[in-house]
This record gives C-alpha cells, structure tokens and sequence, in this order.
C-alpha cells in the first residue's frame, strides 16, 4: 500500500475531494478526473490536501484545471488544509495568490 | 585517261588527308607537353611551313594588363615581346571579337598596324589572324602573315588556321592551370612549413601536476596569436599570451619577435607591470605602419597560490570561482602604441579558482547565423564543463568553439592548480521510464541529500527538480509509445551537487525546452520553470548518433561544516 488516496464524499452543499499520499504523473490523471467529475456534479469544490506529502507539476496541473473550469462554469473551487509541502510547490509556482485557500473544509461552502 | 574534274577531287582528298595528318600532329605533339616554351616554337614554325607563309606569331593576353603580347614567332621578324591592346590592328580585333580577321591587302587596309613594317622594312602583304578561344572567351591569337606565293590567304586557310588554334589554346590553358596547381602546392607546402615552425615555439605541454595549459588555434594555416610559459630561477612561474593586430604572414613574424622578445625580457623576472613596460618600450621603437600587440603577463607563485598579472589591452581575463565569474580588465593600453604607458599589476589569490586568458578569437566565434559568442558565452560554455578537470575541460572547449565558426586566431590559456578528483558519487540509478518508478526514486535521492546534510526546503526542491525532469523524459522524449531507461547520476565536489540525466529517447531539440513564464496561471509547461528557478546552471544536449538526451544540472549548496558534530 503506497497510501495514494484520492476519496470524494459529498458534505451538505459541496463535494470535498481528499487526497492522501504523493501527488506525481503515475496516478495524477486520476486525481484531474476525480476533480473534474466534482465539479460536474456540484458548484462548490474543496480539495482537501493536509495529507499530500509530495505534489509534482503534473498534480499542479490537475489543480489548476480544477480552478479554470470552476471560473468557467461560476462555480466554487477551494483547496483546503494545504501541507507544506504542497505549499512550497505552490508558491514556487506562484500559483499560491491564484488559488481560493481555506483552513476549514466547512469555508467551502462560503459565508 | 581520267577526267579532269575526277583529278581535281583526288587532289582536293589528298591535300585534306594532308591537313588532317598535320593537325593530328600538331594537337598531339601539343598534348604531350606542358612546356610550352619547347613546343610552341616548333608548332608554330610547322604552321607556318604547312601554310605556306612568310611569318607566323603568337599573341597571349595577359589577364593583368589586358595587353597582348607576342610570345613566340616564326619568320624573317622576330617580334617577340611586342604589345598589342585588345582592338588594335588585326590581332587586337581578333581577339576584341573573337572572331578570324583576314586581310588580302594588307597596305591598303586601315586595320592593319604598319609600324613594325616601319621598324623592319618588312613588306606586310596578306594576314590570316585567328583567336585563341577557350570556354572563358579569347586568350589570345595566331597569325600568319603573306602567302610565299604572293596570293592572298582564302577561306580555306582561315578554316585550317582557325583548326590549329583549337588544339594551341587548350594546351595553352592546360599549361596555365597546371601552373597555377603547382604555385598554389607551392604556397601551401610553404604556409605548412611556417605553421609547423610557430607551432614549434609553443611551449611543449608539460606532464605531471603542472597548473598551466594552453591551446592556439589558427583560423587559418598560421597565427597572430601566442603564448609561453617559463620557469623563473627562484621557482616561480612566468607566463603569457598575446594576440597581433592583423592577420596573416606579416602578423605571423611579428608574432615570432614579441614572443621572443617577452619571453627574454620576462626571464630577468621583472614584476609584471614592469615587464610590460620594458617590451612596450621597445616595440614602440620598431613596430610599423599602425601594429600593435595585445598581450597578458603574469608570474604565478605556486608556495603561495599567487598570481600577478598585468594586460596590455588583451580582453579581459575571467577568474572562474566555482561559477561565479571575476572579470580581471586591462591594465594599460596594447602594446607598442604608447611609449610611456604605464601599467598597472594585480595580484590574485588563485586558491581553488581557475584563470582563463583568452584572444579575442574565443568570444569572436560565429554561431551560425547569429551574432559573436561573447564573454558571457564563454563564462557559460565553461559552467558547463566546470566539473572536468582542466585539461578535459580545455579540450571541451576547445571543441565547443571549433563546432561554431572561428573567424580569428584563438588562444586560450587556463591557470589552474591540479587536484585530485573530488567529485564524490552521491547515487546511480538506471530505471525504466515509468512514472510508476519516481516514488522509489524520489525516496531514494531524498536519503541520498539527508546523507549530505542538505537543508529539508532544498532538499524537497531537488526531489521535485529531478522527479520533473525524469517526467519530462517520460512525457517527451520517451513519446509516442517508446521504452527505455533513465539513469540518473548525483554527485558533489566540494559545495557543488551535480545532477546527470540521460535517457536512450531520440534527441530532443534544446532550443525548445525553455522555462515558460511563472506570473501566467496555466497548467502545462512547470517542470522546466522549476528547473530553472531552482538550479544554478543546467543544460540538456542531445549526444551524438541522434539518440540519446543528456540533462546536467548543478546547484551550489552551503559547505559541510565537518567538525560540527566532533565538537559538540
């Protein structure tokens, strides 16, 4: 068991999507399919991260895709409990101020 | 009896088999010479025998003057050495309009040139002139002068004439080429002679950890450019490196003289800045018409790890200190311009740094269409070959400036104390390009930097450089359903870790992969940007055969504080 997880649950009005392990090229279309699914199925979005002990560009690149289609439709796309190491990547990517970031899985669903 | 009209035929047959059977002759025994000096006489005395005329003469053009000249006649008048312009007289025409100027009554005739008549009391009736004609247009023209029948020259002569001319002109030109190959074997034997000389006055590499080496690298077959080095008597060492305004055979002599006369007057061992000074001095006294010598002199003290040096408006030299670069400018003006210049020295701490003299030939190398290689070119090309040992190094580069174009003399000098290999193997692995691989990868290039005490946040970033680059082998070079393997190589020298990719994929186009720009939000194309904000140098070439890729990427890291954990 190599502790990739990627598990999407339903919570009231949004879809969380949690991921767990290293984030690389082996499974990120995975993770791009999960989120785009979401996304389909809802107008609100988080992805839960604290878990994520490693990401790479391909796994950035899933995430950004997620926040351009959610622009597109007008819906609500939200990363959440980032670890360090997700956010070093992300701020090495200056992508850091692009992305909605909360603490709470519960600020997904907005104020 | 026969009738008369079949008699006329016979003799008409007999006297063209006579024709033909002279010109037969006449074109071999032309052939088998390049002498033309024995062959031309005779050929053209056998001429003018078989035209039954009184003269004949030969007229070369002479592609420098554009006058004809006489070169060989036959006849009662030598006018050998006579010089005609292209246009005047018969012979002037034939050759201006390539074509046969025939004239029957030659004092009646306003073409005619009368005044060798004048001269020689010659009686200059009838003239048959045809040109030389070769594919390059007329090289000259043959001439007959006076039926000794006292006739005038018909069509036929003409056409017989003009036949002979044939075989004359392509022996002529044959001769000519043959003389121009020989001239120019000639010429060539002598510039080889003259580059194996200077190459002579080269100080012969030297075995053994010796600190100094250089390379000289004529654009053409000789140089303008030179270095030495010598040892002092008191155990230092004396070096230099220069460069002649100007190029070819006068810059090559001169090079001769004020490599000697440096090498001389540095043996007393003067400080730099007066070394200069003395043979600035004297080449003041002797160069001409606007020479002048562009030249570094320094002495390295090999106790001390010292070296002085002062430039006489040679380019500047570099003091690579493990990548970062230390521009050392000139000192005073060249030499040989300024009687009382003066110069200035400066003493360096060579320590563990490597000092690059270069002739402006080095950063003059023309890439392809674009512009000069530069300092900062160099500064790069010698980044990239920083982790080999001098001499390898030097020859890299060596070889990187002769894939580009060089249009000047190129001399490169390298100061560096030897050392022993440093470079420590941090991790080898070969694995198949599978994303499905980088897990272990990455896990094992983490405890291979933990090992090193590499700080977490850098260390993290390495991880994530080096999985991107594996990625991008996988995604692009490795696409379209090939297979293969990468094997990485991690090592360190001193503070600097070194990263070495190659895969088997075909060549990728370096051109091509460029860090995209951070500031825009899209999703492809991060891998090289993290490459490139996190490395302090990297550069990917594809190796020779067409296949194969390799990615070298280098990163500066704090020293190794080894006592740290004795001491606690």
């Amino acid at each position: 068991m190599n502790g990739n997880e990627c598990i999407s649950e339903t919570l009231g009005d949004y879809v969380l999507v949690r991921l767990s392990g290293e984030v690389d090229l082996s499974w990120s279309q995975q993770v791009r399919r999960a989120i785009l699914d979401a996304l389909g199925d809802t107008g609100k979005v988080g992805v839960e991260l604290s878990q994520v002990s490693y990401i790479d560009s391909s796994g950035i690149a899933a995430l950004v895709e997620g926040f351009q289609n959610a622009r597109s439709r007008g819906s609500r796309f939200a990363l959440v409990a980032i670890s360090d190491a997700v956010r070093a990547v992300l701020e090495l990517a200056r992508l850091d101020r692009v992305f909605l970031i909360v603490a709470d899985p519960a600020a997904v669903s907005g104020s | 009896m026969r009738p008369v009209a079949a008699d006329s035929r016979d003799s008409a047959r007999a006297s063209g088999r006579r024709a033909l059977s002279f010109l037969a002759d006449l074109s071999q025994s032309l052939a088998v010479s390049l002498d033309l000096k024995t062959t031309l006489g005779p050929a053209l005395t056998r001429t003018m025998d078989f035209m039954h005329a009184e003269g004949a003469s030969l007229f070369l053009l002479d592609p420098a003057t554009k006058l004809l000249e006489c070169k060989v006649c036959a006849g009662p008048v030598d006018i050998v050495g006579l010089k005609l312009e292209v246009g005047q007289g018969v012979v002037g025409r034939a050759v201006a309009e390539n074509a046969p100027q025939r004239s029957d009554d030659a004092r009646r005739d306003a073409r005619v040139n009368t005044r060798v008549d004048a001269e020689t009391g010659f009686l200059t009736r009838a003239i048959l002139c045809v040109p030389l004609a070769t594919a390059q247009g007329p090289i000259g023209a043959l001439e007959i002068i006076n039926r000794r029948d006292g006739g005038a020259f018909d069509a036929d002569d003409a056409e017989i004439l003009r036949l002979v001319a044939a075989p004359m002109a392509l022996a002529i030109n044959n001769a000519r080429l043959a003389l121009e190959v020989a001239e120019q074997q000639r010429i060539r034997r002598e510039m080889g002679l003259a580059r194996s000389i200077q190459k002579s006055l080269l100080p012969k590499r030297r075995r053994g950890k010796f600190p100094l080496i250089g390379v000289n690298l004529p654009a053409h077959e000789i140089s303008g450019d030179f270095y030495d080095y010598f040892d002092l008597a008191d155990g230092r060492l004396a070096f230099f490196v220069g460069d002649i305004s100007g190029k070819g055979l006068d810059a090559a002599f001169l090079m001769v003289r004020v490599a000697s006369l440096l090498r001389w007057s540095g043996k007393a061992a003067p400080a730099p800045a007066a070394w200069l000074r003395e043979v600035n001095t004297e080449l003041c006294e002797t160069l001409q018409n606007g020479r002048f010598v562009c030249a570094v002199v320094g002495i390295y003290d090999r106790r001390t790890h010292k070296v002085v040096i002062a430039n006489a408006g040679f380019p500047p030299g570099l003091l690579d200190h493990g990548g970062r670069f230390e521009e050392l400018p000139a000192d005073g003006p060249p030499l040989g311009i300024i009687k009382e210049a003066e110069y200035g020295e400066r003493t360096l701490d060579l320590g563990g740094a490597a000092l690059y003299l270069f002739s402006d030939g080095a950063t003059d190398v023309r890439e392809g269409a674009r512009a000069r290689l530069g300092a900062d070119g160099l500064c790069e090309l010698i980044r990239r070959y920083a982790a080999l040992a001098p001499e390898p190094r030097l020859r890299a580069l060596i070889s990187e400036l002769k894939r580009r174009r060089l249009v000047d003399d190129t001399t490169l000098l390298l100061l560096q104390e030897p050392r022993g290999s440093e470079v420590r193997e941090l991790l080898a692995l070969r694995f198949p390009a599978d994303p499905r691989e980088m897990r272990r990868v990455r896990a094992e290039l983490r405890t291979a930097l933990d090992v090193e005490d590499v700080a977490p946040e850098l260390r993290d970033r390495l991880v994530l450089v080096v999985d991107e680059a594996c990625t991008n082998v996988m995604r692009h070079a490795y696409c379209g359903g090939e297979t293969g393997t990468i094997a990485l190589r991690v090592t360190r020298e001193r503070d600097m870790l070194g990263f070495e990719l190659r895969d088997e994929a075909p060549c990728v186009d370096p051109a091509r992969i460029k860090p995209r720009d951070l500031s825009e939000c899209r999703a492809g194309g991060l891998g090289v940007a993290f490459i490139d904000a996190t490395m302090d140098f990297w550069h990917i070439e594809g190796l020779p055969g067409g296949r194969g890729n390799r990615l070298v990427m280098r990163k500066r890291v704090a020293a190794q504080v080894q006592n740290d954990r004795e001491s606690d």
